[in-house]
């Protein structure tokens, strides 16, 4: 297991309502995190500074959280509220995002 | 005398039966199989056609060093659930009755079983095609990561091995 991060601006405590963020396999390591709250507002704001629309997506968090450049790399993949989805899809209150680095089951 | 042809109302579409499991542990599956298989018997009568894939940890990788474990990561919950949703898409695409997939989760050495994948229908066809497709569709779709232990270091896989 990873070791834990030190608390930051991003994390909130549980039971705020914001966004729960996950990391897997390599991409976890590679960040030394598996999960964080990230504060709504925290989101909009950083949203608000990217190009684009504004809203909170899982490009912005991807951006906002310094896991790598403004576009995700090939082949990594996009889950929200545990359903696979774009990574320009506008998010809500409480959702559960996750960046999951190439499949490779069975 | 010719009878007129009438539009045939198509088959009511029946709903596999599905059973998917995670297991943290070792598997032996013909144990497996033979309880699946005892339930389904119970349930619909002995399988004209079964389908059967185990795939097992392989000891040597792609560069030929001897592997010592592979490690299978998992998403808890949504890997379940998106099992479920393979099997059933896949199961009701080729109109089986039945399907069963186990998947190992942990550390899994060399010659044990990763994944079985078990289809039945009523025939060879739709019971093989259906297990085909629904094992490339977990190995690319469910979310599963790799790593290969060898030589004491651990290495994320990024693929699959070509079919």
């Amino acid at each position: 297991m990873p070791t834990p991060v030190p608390p930051d601006p991003l994390t909130t405590s549980p039971g705020t309502t914001g966004l729960r963020v996950r990391l897997f396999a390599g991409l976890r390591e590679a960040a030394g995190w598996d999960e964080r709250l990230v504060s709504w507002n925290e989101a909009g704001t950083a949203a608000s500074q990217d190009a684009g629309a504004g809203d909170v997506t899982p490009r912005s968090l991807w951006h906002q959280l310094q896991l790598g450049s403004v576009a995700l790399p090939a082949g990594l993949r996009v889950a929200v509220n545990h359903a696979f989805a774009h990574p320009e899809q506008p998010l809500q209150p409480g959702d559960e995002v996750a960046f999951l680095p190439p499949i490779s089951g069975g | 005398m010719v009878e007129p042809l009438v539009p045939q109302e198509p088959a009511a579409e029946r709903v596999p039966l599905l059973e998917v499991q995670l297991h943290p542990e070792a598997f032996e599956p013909p144990e497996v199989l033979a309880g699946w298989q005892a339930r389904l018997t119970a349930l619909q009568g002995a399988a004209a056609a079964e389908s059967l894939f185990i795939g097992r940890v392989r000891g040597i990788n792609a560069a030929g060093e001897p592997i010592e474990a592979l490690e299978l990561e998992h998403y808890p919950g949504m890997t379940e659930a998106c099992l479920l949703a393979l099997a059933e898409s896949c199961g009701l695409g080729h109109g089986v009755a039945a399907v069963l997939i186990r998947h190992r989760i942990g550390r899994v050495l060399p010659g044990q079983a990763i994944v079985l994948v078990a289809v039945s229908a009523d025939r060879r066809g739709p019971a093989q095609r259906c297990g085909q497709e629904l094992l490339e569709a977990l190995k690319h779709e469910a979310p599963f990561w790799k790593r290969e232990w060898s030589g004491g270091r651990g290495t994320w896989l990024t693929g699959n091995t070509p079919l």
